[in-house]
């Protein structure tokens, strides 16, 4: 099978519950926002390929499973990712403030130099608004993480943010392999599939009672 | 937070071990409700794997709060290096910067401030290629959530040295210590061993129900050298194993030869404290509540009406319900466990962390070695070494895993093995030598708590633990159990979609269909 893209990325998804990290996801990856039933599913991860300056890069974008809901994230859950996607409520305090804890967790879990951005998350709801834009980008000089305000309702700087993220782990990329670097040093380990391409153990011991 | 939590649940599964953790999404992937909690912050209890601040927050607790590590008991741990790196600055090769490259001198704070790249694990096992946990990965679609690496070699000790045990087809061939001969009647003795089968037993084992291994490959004309390589090597056993043991044990290896790489093992990346972690995320993408910290104080059956019975936890002061509570033995009230566990053999452990592999590679290795006992009492030691490569430690340095039978304690039970390998003096680390030194080392023992036990309730299920074997077979196995008597007549853990074959209708449904496709047609939709 051919491969249809030049790059495979893994990000995540990290926040409070309820500031909407299912539904950024549902408005990147299916262009949908359904209030009905998007937080009673469980998504476990989403796949949209996009063009980078001439290149595929496929974008696997996991969801926290609802594990962030009493801070219970898997430490399996940040192997291997290259992107995060910080995101808060923009009329929720709370979940503005938690963004110092998820960024401490990131730290302990993550490889250390995952690229990450921070997304001001229900813009649309500017009369209910809590935290403003400034203390948003505020926020994001201080740990030198880019930062832009969302709406996955309308549809505003979802796409924007995605790009952004994985336009910058593309280009950290490309100066590693530049450096002539192995990337991370992850070759050889392999998941598990069942269409493997199997040889019969019957046939390594027949071939050798041949002798 | 503790308000957003429901009280009603089918399953309630307390403690995060492989066992639970595997019910736990069986549990959840066909529907239930399963809310799934652990009295410490983390993942895996005794499965866990931890960084090197986490085990040594482990070993604090377990030296200050006996009752928190019950299991625990005789833990030693040992530095063989400094504390703090040495005064003068190693020469300086700013000149043309083509000074020979000096070995590493290794230093405690060294190992403090790379913490995060340690994953150690409290039980490391390996996975048969073709054994029951690799195909329960496949088959329910988990698989995506880990990695693993092909153990690249299988080591024995003959002659006073260690020496690699010819796995593949290849192997056998290259090795030139084994004649044409000896080849030949190798080959034909384990194609009987695959023909092997436990239901109808067949012809060439029938007689040998009351013999031991070792006389069943004498009597095959088994060369001293090839009895030891199939007898310790392969079935991991000793001069007593009984022979149709031994014969099973041969068969599971033969069979998980050839799916990945050159031996039948593989290794999760970042250590065993991932395997429960993958069916936790499963649970949890199927609706599963998860709550760590979270201790239980009160286990109580309540027969309501209609003679159905709800087991009631109570837990810091929130008091849950369900229809069945599954248990790791050890957060488990002693008044549930009905009888004793039947008299088992406690396991003996040992971690060290080296300077270098046990035997020289051209490649970084990922060893199995079964050390032949060298006294009558013990069992084989199980040895694992891996390095850098698996996520477990840094560049540099290799972890080593040590497991037998408790005979007298750890110590010395593990030393004297540990001490044919590794250089355990301290001393120069930049200095020359057959074996890697030993920078650091843990000895501890583990109440052997994986034999079967049951409640004496229907609703309650008790998990065991990890046991000393090399395999997760046994979890597994208990797991498919508990689960059926929870579920019966239900699949278990039946394969999860890909999220691309979830297809969201528009308008009124409130959930996903699931819709399975062709494994072939993936690739075209793109
Ligand atoms: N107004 C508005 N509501 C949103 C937006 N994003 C999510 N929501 C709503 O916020 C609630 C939580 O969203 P969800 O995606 O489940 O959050 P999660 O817990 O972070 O995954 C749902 O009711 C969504 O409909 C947004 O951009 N604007
Ligand atoms: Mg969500």
């Amino acid at each position: 099978m051919a491969k249809t893209y030049d790059y495979l990325f893994k990000l995540l998804l990290i926040g409070d519950s309820g500031v909407g990290k299912t539904s950024i996801l549902f408005r990147f990856s299916e262009d949908a926002f359904n209030i009905s039933f998007i937080s009673t599913i469980g998504i476990d991860f989403k796949i949209r390929t996009i063009d980078l300056d001439g290149k595929k890069v496929k974008l696997q974008i996991w969801d926290t499973a609802g594990q962030e809901r009493f801070r219970t994230i898997t430490t399996a859950y940040y192997r291997g990712s290259m992107g995060i996607m910080l995101v808060y409520d923009v009329t929720n305090e709370k979940s503005f403030e938690n963004i110092k804890n998820w960024i401490r967790n990131i730290e302990e879990n993550a490889s250390a130099d995952v690229e990450k951005m921070i997304l001001g998350n229900k813009c649309d709801l500017d009369a209910k608004r809590q935290v403003s834009k400034e203390r948003g980008e505020q926020l994001a000089v201080e740990y030198q993480i880019k930062f832009v305000e969302t709406s996955a309702k309308d549809s505003l700087n979802v796409e924007f943010a995605f790009y952004t993220l994985a336009r910058d782990i593309k280009a950290k990329m490309e100066k590693k392999q530049e450096a002539s670097n192995p990337p991370g040093g992850r070759t050889g380990a392999h998941q598990l599939r069942a269409n493997e391409q199997q040889r019969k153990p019957t046939s390594w011991l027949s071939r050798c009672s041949v002798l | 937070m503790d308000e957003d939590l429901p009280t009603d649940f089918n399953v309630i599964v307390v403690g995060t071990g492989v066992v639970e953790s595997i019910v736990a999404a069986a549990c959840s992937r066909i529907g239930k409700d399963v809310l799934h909690i652990d009295c410490s912050d983390h993942y895996g209890g005794l499965w866990a794997s931890y960084n090197f601040d986490g085990l040594q927050k482990f070993i604090k607790e377990v030296k200050t709060e006996p009752n928190k590590h019950s299991q625990v008991y005789n833990l030693e741990e040992k530095w063989y290096i400094n504390k703090d790196p040495p005064q003068e600055e190693p020469k300086e090769d700013s000149e043309d910067g083509k000074a020979e490259p000096t070995k590493k001198v290794w230093c405690q704070a060294d190992f403090t401030s790379e913490y995060r790249k340690f994953n150690i694990d409290m039980t490391s096992k390996l996975l048969f290629s073709r054994g029951p946990l690799v195909e329960l990965l496949i088959s329910s679609n988990i698989a995506r959530y880990a990695e693993f690496r092909c153990v690249t070699r299988v080591l024995t000790w003959l002659n006073d040295k260690l020496m690699p045990v010819p796995c593949s087809r290849a192997d056998v061939f290259a090795t030139e210590a084994v004649s044409i001969v000896e080849k030949r009647m190798l080959m034909k003795m384990l194609t009987s061993i695959v023909g092997y089968n436990d239901e109808e037993m067949n012809n060439e084992f029938k007689d040998w129900n009351d013999k031991t291994f070792k006389e069943y490959l004498t009597h095959k004309g088994l060369t001293p050298n090839l009895i030891h390589y199939v007898l310790f090597a392969i079935a991991g056993g000793t001069e007593s194993m009984p022979c149709l043991e031994g014969v099973r044990e041969c068969k599971k290896f033969l069979m998980s030869l050839g799916r990945y790489g050159n031996t039948p093992f593989l290794w999760p990346m970042y250590g065993s404290g991932e395997i429960p972690q993958c069916f936790c995320r499963l649970c949890a993408v199927f609706g599963g509540w998860y709550c760590l910290n979270r201790p239980i104080d009160s286990v109580e059956t309540k027969t309501v009406d209609e003679g159905k019975t709800v087991v009631v936890v109570g837990s810091k002061s929130k008091t849950l319900k369900c229809d069945h509570l599954v248990i790791g033995i050890n957060e488990c009230p002693k008044d549930f466990i009905s009888s004793e566990p039947a008299e088992t053999c406690d396991i003996s452990k040992a971690i060290f962390i080296t300077n270098g592999t046990i035997m020289a590679s051209e490649k970084e290795p990922l060893t199995l070695f079964r050390f032949p006992p060298l006294n009558d009492e013990q069992n084989c030691v199980t040895v694992l070494e891996v390095g850098p490569a698996t996520g477990s430690c840094p560049k540099g340095l290799f972890v080593v895993y040590l497991v037998t039978n408790k005979v007298k304690d750890a110590e010395s039970d593990l030393k004297p093995y540990a001490e044919k390998i590794f250089d355990m003096s301290g001393g120069d680390q930049t200095a020359t030598s057959d074996k890697p030194k030993c920078l650091w080392s843990l000895f501890y023992n583990v109440k052997d708590t994986s034999a079967a036990v049951h409640s004496g309730t229907d609703c309650v299920h008790v998990c065991a633990g990890p046991d000393a074997g090399l395999d997760y077979d046994r979890a597994v196995h208990q797991a498919e159990e508990i689960y059926k008597k929870i579920c019966p007549g239900q699949e278990f853990l039946p394969r999860a979609p890909n999220p691309e074959e979830i297809v969201f209708e528009d308008g009124a449904t409130p959930g996903p269909e699931f819709q399975r496709e062709d494994e072939d047609a993936e690739g075209d939709k793109e």
